[in-house]
């Protein structure tokens, strides 16, 4: 067994140092995209030279992130422990907090910044990006309490405080600690996001946008590395907790069977019928609260759009007629590549995740290498991968590809890891070989975590297309969204952030009924 | 306050099933369990002893009939904390020493006065773990874990004990030791008790009277009354009046006649 392991790792080590002197070679030679891929010697010398920029832009970024992680994480607690006493309010925020997941966190970044002020836009988009991976690990963590111990309590005359102070929390632990873990990355990438057209704080991301024009490979891939780097010690800090209370074996992936994070509980009658209708409306009821806020504040009137606003700028409004047409040929050029991407990415994750079944060093090098990308900002990889794939077709489903493949590897890899190994004895002792297994444990098995990847990857992949747009391509929503926010035309603003993350949690949906009908069919739902 | 006596009315319980009939856990049950006496409860798996339990327990409620404990509903015996259960897997905290998990019960109902602190001493060494005061379950065998729960059922000083197969899990000769151990504690103090057990032997060697469960549908076969003195002695087991009411108990289980052959 550790004889395996430790063979294992060597081979990873082995394949890292392998894949690193290829770089080195490739980047020496300007083999790949007419030098767009700097060798690592040559990152690192710019990065010297650098040196004067970079603490004050890292400074930047982890102090908005570390905001963010402690306001996000609170909110998730705190909502976290209302959902477990109240399901019913978890289902009637479920609308709220699918947004909130699914949302690409670009389409609100001008919205932010034009209602907040300072540095409050990055530490609200870190405090979004934690927020729903936290939320449900809080859930699930305090959900997953022995029955018998939550019973114990009850004979002893103690009711859901005394259930959740002596039970719950110690129990949940682990399992919250390690949604933060994988929250913690998420927060580097909301604050680097909100630094898009914010201007003037000093930040990663605005480093990094700043320095586009120079058309310096090696800076730009320097500033990927650092924002790199800063998430997976933001990782592997918040992973350092977790280990002090064991319990680390919980998958870095939302698992299968939490399919956003559902409402456990039975609610019947006129209650249940109402609450998908209340589920729906209760984020636009958020959004209308929230101008009205704002009507209490100082900020000018003409750049907020509720509701009825963002209605009559795409319906009834002079121009409407063409703000719908811009809108839709956006949509038009970015919804295939995100569709196009995912369904690229997941089928090869998954013909991956089941060829390294067979085929074990397979997974040992990609399976570490999956787990580091996970850490990955998607900013500062966009204008690498469009450097190298190109500003066209290429870059945009090179990015949209990498954004689904790697998660929906982990999570199918991590899935199938967990089919029980007498099972292919049991296949071999009746006489069957790798295609009867194939076919009969090891493809069923990995359905429902495709299923759970593809629920993860969709929303994902329509951020990533509008980053690459925003930054590189100048086509679809992103570019629109950057153009607006240039023009100063607020309606187009806020139309393309409502069109965009309903597209969103319409793809989120539809991924999660999926789901829930696979889960049912491989009966793996209760 | 002391012992409190248990009555169970007519009781019944069912459980809705997808695409079938309720489930008629438990068919108009009716047992009254005298204060300070001690019941023991047998049956096939499945025959509804532990819904019977959760019910006394005030963990679950009937569809029909009532369970009175001291005159009042068990929820009034949770809330004012005179309630100890013991269930077939020990069902510790994990996080928490031996200590720790016997004085839980303590902590819920907030009786943290230096009377009670001071029994958990008393009875981690009364079920043998004296020593292993500071040890997390994760450190400990089946049994030690088992032994643990039922210190930490006895800490309040319960007027109702339920215990719901406690002793399932142990090997034969630590479930002697630990049913000798129960008699000691039990006697010592005078508390209506129920045992759910698959043991015959040890439901004699126990209780007052046995109670004979059959079902689905659960409902009340057999009582048979058990003379034997206390303190019982281990040497009972190989008595042959205590063989003969075995063989009643089993007769009465598996519907065989006494004496007839196998
Ligand atoms: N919460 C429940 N929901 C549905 N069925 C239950 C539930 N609890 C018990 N049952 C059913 O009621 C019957 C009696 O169960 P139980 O009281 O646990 O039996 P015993 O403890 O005698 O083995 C069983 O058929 C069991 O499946
Ligand atoms: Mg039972």
């Amino acid at each position: 067994m550790t004889a395996t392991t430790r063979r294992e790792r060597r081979g990873t080590i082995a394949g890292l140092i392998l894949l690193l002197l290829a770089w080195e070679a490739a980047g020496q030679g300007g083999w790949v995209a007419g030098g767009a891929l700097p060798a690592p010697s040559q990152i690192a010398l710019r990065a010297w030279l650098d040196r004067g920029d970079y603490p004050a832009h890292i400074l930047g970024t982890l102090r908005t992130a570390t905001a963010g992680f402690v306001v996000g994480s609170l909110l998730a607690f705190v909502l976290g422990v209302a959902y477990t006493r109240w399901p019913r309010l978890q289902r009637a925020m479920s609308g709220v907090d699918v947004t909130i997941f699914a949302m690409p966190a670009i389409a609100i970044v001008p919205i932010l910044i034009i209602a907040l002020p300072g540095d409050a836009p990055r530490v609200v988009l870190s405090a979004l990006s934690v927020y729903y991976p936290a939320m449900v690990a809080v859930v699930l963590g305090l959900r997953q309490a022995d029955p018998r111990l939550l019973d114990l309590v009850r004979v002893h005359g103690g009711g859901a405080v005394a259930a959740l102070r002596w039970v719950r929390l110690r129990g949940g632990l682990p399992t919250l600690l390690s949604g933060l873990r994988v929250a913690a990355p998420a927060a580097v990438l909301g604050s680097l996001l909100a630094e898009f057209g914010s201007g003037s704080s000093a930040g990663l991301g605005t480093y990094l946008i700043g320095s586009l024009g120079r058309a310096d490979p090696a800076r730009l891939w320097g500033i990927g590395l650092a924002a790199t780097a800063l998430s997976a010690l933001a990782y592997l800090a918040v992973g350092l907790v977790a280990a002090r209370f064991a319990g680390d074996t919980v998958p870095a992936s939302t698992p299968v069977g939490t399919a956003a994070g559902q409402a456990a509980g039975e609610v019947r009658g006129w209650v249940a019928r109402s609450m998908p209708l209340l589920a729906f409306l209760l984020p636009f009821a958020l959004w209308e609260a929230g101008t009205w806020a704002l009507r209490l504040t100082d900020v000018s009137e003409i750049v907020f759009r509720d509701p009825a606003g963002v209605l009559a700028h795409l319906i009834w409004d002079e121009g409407a007629a063409r703000n719908r047409g811009d809108i839709a040929a956006a949509l038009a050029q970015t919804l295939p590549f995100a569709l196009a991407g995912v369904a690229l990415g997941l089928a090869v994750a998954f013909a991956l995740a089941i060829v390294s079944l067979l085929w074990p060093p397979l997974g040992a090098t990609l399976l570490p290498l999956s787990l580091v990308t996970q850490s990955m900002p998607l900013v500062a990889l966009t204008p690498l991968v469009v450097l190298i794939f190109g500003r066209d077709t290429g870059g945009i489903l090179a990015i949209t590809v990498s954004v689904t493949f790697f998660p929906a590897f982990v999570t199918i890899a991590q899935g199938l890891a967990l089919v029980p190994p007498g099972l292919r004895d049991l296949i071999s002792a009746w006489g069957g070989g790798r295609g009867i297994w194939l076919r009969r444990v090891a493809i069923p098995w990995a359905t429902p975590y495709l299923c759970a990847a593809l629920r993860l990857a969709a929303p994902r992949a329509l951020l990533g297309v509008m980053i690459a747009e925003w930054l590189a391509t100048g086509t679809g929503l992103g570019n629109l969204l950057n153009e607006a926010r240039g023009r100063m035309d607020y309606g187009t603003i806020w139309s393309v952030a409502v069109v965009s993350v309903s597209v969103a949690v319409a793809l989120h949906t539809a991924a999660a009924s999926l789901e829930r009908r696979v889960l049912r069919r491989f009966a793996f739902a209760s | 306050m002391g012992a409190r006596d248990i009555r169970i009315d007519a009781v019944e319980r069912r459980f809705a099933r997808a695409g079938q009939a309720p489930l008629l856990a438990l068919d108009r049950v009716s047992l009254d369990l005298p204060a300070g006496s001690f019941t023991a409860l047998i049956g096939p798996s499945g025959c509804g002893k532990s819904t019977l339990l959760r019910l006394i327990a005030g963990l679950d409620a009937p569809d029909g009939g009532a369970v009175m404990v001291g005159g009042a509903a068990p929820r009034v015996l949770q809330r004012e904390g005179r309630l100890g259960i013991a269930f077939q897997d020990a069902a510790l905290l994990p996080w928490r020493t031996v200590t720790g998990n016997v004085r839980l019960p303590l902590d819920v109902t907030g009786h943290r006065d230096r009377e009670s602190l001071a029994r958990i001493a008393d009875l981690v060494a009364l079920v043998g773990l004296a020593g292993f005061e500071q040890a997390l379950p994760a450190q400990l065998s089946g049994g030690m874990r088992q032994r643990v729960a039922i210190a930490r059922a006895l800490v309040t000083e319960p007027d109702v004990l339920l215990l719901d197969e406690p002793f399932g899990a142990l090997d034969q000769i630590l479930r002697r030791t630990m049913n000798a151990e129960l008699q000691r504690i039990w006697m010592r103090r005078a508390t209506t008790t129920l045992l759910v057990t698959h043991g015959i032997d040890e439901a004699l060697f126990l209780a007052d009277r046995v109670v004979v469960m059959h079902g689905p549908p659960g409902r009340i076969a057999t009582i048979v009354d058990v003379p034997f003195a206390r303190p019982r002695p281990l040497t009972l087991f190989a008595d042959p009046a205590f063989r003969a009411l075995e063989d009643e108990v089993a007769a009465a289980l598996y519907g065989r006649v006494p004496g007839s052959a196998a």
